[in-house]
């Protein structure tokens, strides 16, 4: 048997490659939702990993470094926050898993 | 707006579950919350007592500390310490703004302000009470406080 495809539908969903429950210690909201100020998820409110391993909602920990009195700490474990160089395959990246496709 | 989706989910998740001897009295007003605590151990000094906290948020919470200050009511009274002065202010490097870091939360401070009555033996009230209470014009998130004691 032979069939033709004439048309087909893709649909995507993408989550960032972080454990399942896990929220952003500042604002609560789970990672793969944005900081409080944002609406849309993703490249516009993405995830900041810190070289000490913790991550938060990029905005979330910019409005905490630019604090004095954060002295530009990780709020889990106070040490210096630095931002981890990031490669495409690393967390925190956006993982573009292709769930289903009919 | 930020400290209102954040108290709001803080809530919610008070009300699924407290841990014991904290419990929540009012949070009508979202920016002003009362809680009460009880120390478990049997501390002599905080045996049978509740005391209540009031907390208030200003709109950068939790990127800013809460003002949180114990409150004197006829079955309520300020507890012992000599962190603690008489008229409900508290000295506690976490609720300083060097101290403070925006993973706290309710809970956390509630639990921790426990844990600095239980392991006190001294009932004191901190050098300089009396003067502090009379004198002291100033909100407690304006003062500085020196820590000097780390023991507690």
């Amino acid at each position: 048997m032979k069939v033709v495809i004439r048309q087909w539908n893709a649909v995507a969903a993408w989550r960032w490659d972080m454990p399942d429950d896990d929220v952003c210690g500042i604002c609560r909201n789970p990672y793969d939702s944005t900081c409080s100020k944002c609406k849309f998820p993703g490249d516009e409110c993405p995830l900041l990993l810190g070289e000490c391993n913790h991550s938060f909602h990029m905005h979330c920990i910019f409005s905490w470094l630019r604090q004095e009195s954060s002295q530009e700490k990780c709020p889990m474990c106070r040490q210096p926050f630095k931002s981890k160089a990031q490669d495409t395959s690393g967390p925190a990246t956006q993982n573009e898993d292709i769930v289903q496709t009919s | 707006m930020l400290a209102s989706k954040r108290l709001q989910k803080e809530l919610l998740k008070m009300h699924a579950h407290l841990p014991p001897g904290i419990d929540i009295v009012s949070t009508d007003d979202l920016k002003e919350w009362l809680m009460d605590i009880r120390v478990l151990d049997p501390n002599p000094l905080y045996q049978n007592e509740v005391y209540r906290l009031k907390f208030s948020f200003s709109k950068s919470y939790p990127i800013e500390a809460p003002e949180v200050v114990f409150v004197q009511d006829t079955n309520r009274p300020i507890p012992w310490h000599p962190h603690i002065y008489s008229n409900g202010i508290i000295c506690l490097d976490l609720l300083d703004r060097q101290g403070w870091s925006p993973v706290h939360n309710v809970e956390s401070i509630c639990v921790s302000l426990q844990s600095m009555l239980t392991g006190n033996t001294k009932k004191e009230r901190p050098p300089g009470d009396d003067n502090f209470v009379k004198y002291n014009t100033q909100r407690p998130r304006d003062i500085n406080f020196l820590f000097h004691d780390n023991s507690v």
